[in-house]
């Protein structure tokens, strides 16, 4: 017998692969389509996971890989298909509007904000401040070397916290 | 004495992730240096606003198509309804149908709202019993040894209530209390001046995420807290941090010797 998912686990853990693929790829109905691949893709692969390790870990790794192969054919098309083929993002950043329920404008400016990261420095920085993992578990999920880790998230920060001083400047110069 | 302090350090520091000794020498450093300590609570500020941006999501109810494609390998694989006789797949369809409007319904009920997070609770929790001018605890440290049996017993796992007269707060008394899946336990300790600090402790079924010490602000309660073998602690109150974070590596290493010495029960 092949060894099975947990399937309540895997019901368990879909709020966190969503907000993980909403994060990836910026845009909400995207990020359904990632976690159904990711799905798919972690059953085929049920055979690799050690049960009693940490399921939602192992399926951020899936969902990285997924991913970055996703993103990697739709630039090649992009570039195909546009001669000017300079934008960066694919599809863009498209959260922030959606995800404001909440009228609480410094939210909506935060996501504004991550938005503008790479997406590699916005998958540490929700993997480690708002998912909790520790470092090493990043490494492995991004599939680079601790150290690499270590600089993206400090990249991040630095970046945001010249995009926050950035938003407080004009303020100074009214003034 | 003092310790080189990095960028790398600071945000291992911020994000709990450095070892209770390395955390406890970066605390030393960087709480007591007006610039790095501003830096911290940036980053701690930041953190938290992203988790009050991204949290809602988490309880958004879940489209059916994804609890499908969690809670089977065939079904809802894009195309294989294809193959399938129309009689069985109608009849499958609605076998898959119940099945999963009984799921959506226990998800949804499952996520209505906002997930409390484990320093929320501990800070709430706090911020209700301590204010108790009558009834803080439901058993009170005359009572000590009958107390940590009964919590204990409760919570299925030898407690301690450590002892923290030498920082000049004794155990008032405990009390359990609701936890996530499983009851948690409160230990309530006060000082001369009747501040009350409150060691939170909650021990649940599965893998919960082993954490250093962690810091949070939870509605102007100041928490810190640690997750250590499936089980978390969390020390609360209304002190300065440094104070809190000393009690608090205090409260660590006591109960880890606690746990490692051969009078164990």
């Amino acid at each position: 017998m092949s060894p099975t998912l947990p399937n309540p686990d895997l019901v368990a853990a879909l709020p966190r692969l969503r907000r993980y693929a909403r994060v990836l790829t910026g845009d909400v109905n995207r990020a359904d389509d990632l976690v159904q691949d990711t799905l798919a893709r972690a059953w085929e692969k049920r055979s690799l996971w050690q049960a009693g390790s940490d399921l939602r870990a192992w399926l951020f790794t899936i969902m990285h890989n997924v991913h970055v192969n996703q993103y990697a054919i739709r630039k090649r098309r992009q570039a195909e298909s546009s001669l000017d083929g300079d934008e960066e993002t694919p599809g863009g950043w498209q959260i922030a509007v959606r995800a404001t329920q909440s009228d609480r404008v410094e939210l909506a400016e935060v996501l504004v904000q991550i938005g503008r990261l790479p997406v590699e420095q916005r998958e540490v920085l929700i993997l480690a401040a708002v998912e909790e993992l520790r470092y090493e578990e990043i490494a492995r999920v991004q599939g680079v070397p601790i150290g690499t880790v270590m600089s993206r998230l400090n990249r991040a920060r630095e970046k945001l916290r010249r995009m926050s001083a950035d938003v407080q400047a004009p303020l100074k110069v009214v003034k | 004495m003092s310790v080189p302090v990095s960028d790398d350090d600071l945000n291992a520091y911020v994000d709990g992730q450095l070892p209770p000794e390395r955390a406890a020498r970066v605390a030393a450093v960087v709480e007591g240096d007006p610039a790095f300590a501003a830096r911290a609570a940036a980053i701690r500020a930041h953190n938290a606003q992203l988790r009050n941006a991204l949290d809602p999501w988490l309880s958004e109810p879940l489209p059916r198509e994804l609890i499908g494609a969690a809670t089977s390998s065939k079904s809802h694989r894009r195309g294989l309804g294809r193959r399938l006789l129309p009689v069985l797949a109608t009849a499958a369809s609605l076998c898959i149908g119940v099945a999963i409007g009984w799921l959506v319904r226990g998800e949804v009920l499952q996520q209505a709202g906002t997930p409390v997070t484990f320093q929320r609770q501990a800070a709430l929790t706090h911020a209700l019993y301590a204010t108790d001018a009558n009834r803080p605890v439901e058993i009170w440290a005359n009572e000590e040894e009958r107390l940590v049996r009964w919590l204990s017993k409760r919570l299925s796992f030898q407690l301690h209530a450590p002892s923290l007269n030498d920082v000049g707060f004794a155990l008032v008394g405990g009390r359990l209390v609701a936890g996530n899946e499983k009851p948690g336990a409160l230990f309530m300790y006060e000082n001369a001046d009747k501040q009350r600090i409150s060691l939170f402790v909650r021990k649940d079924g599965e893998h919960s995420r082993e954490t250093g010490f962690r810091y949070a602000l939870e509605d102007g309660v100041g928490v810190f807290y640690w997750i250590d073998d499936n089980c978390g602690y969390a020390l609360s109150g209304n002190l300065d941090r440094t104070q809190l974070l000393s009690i608090a590596h205090l409260v660590y290493g006591r109960l880890a010797a606690l746990e490692s010495s051969p009078s164990k029960q």
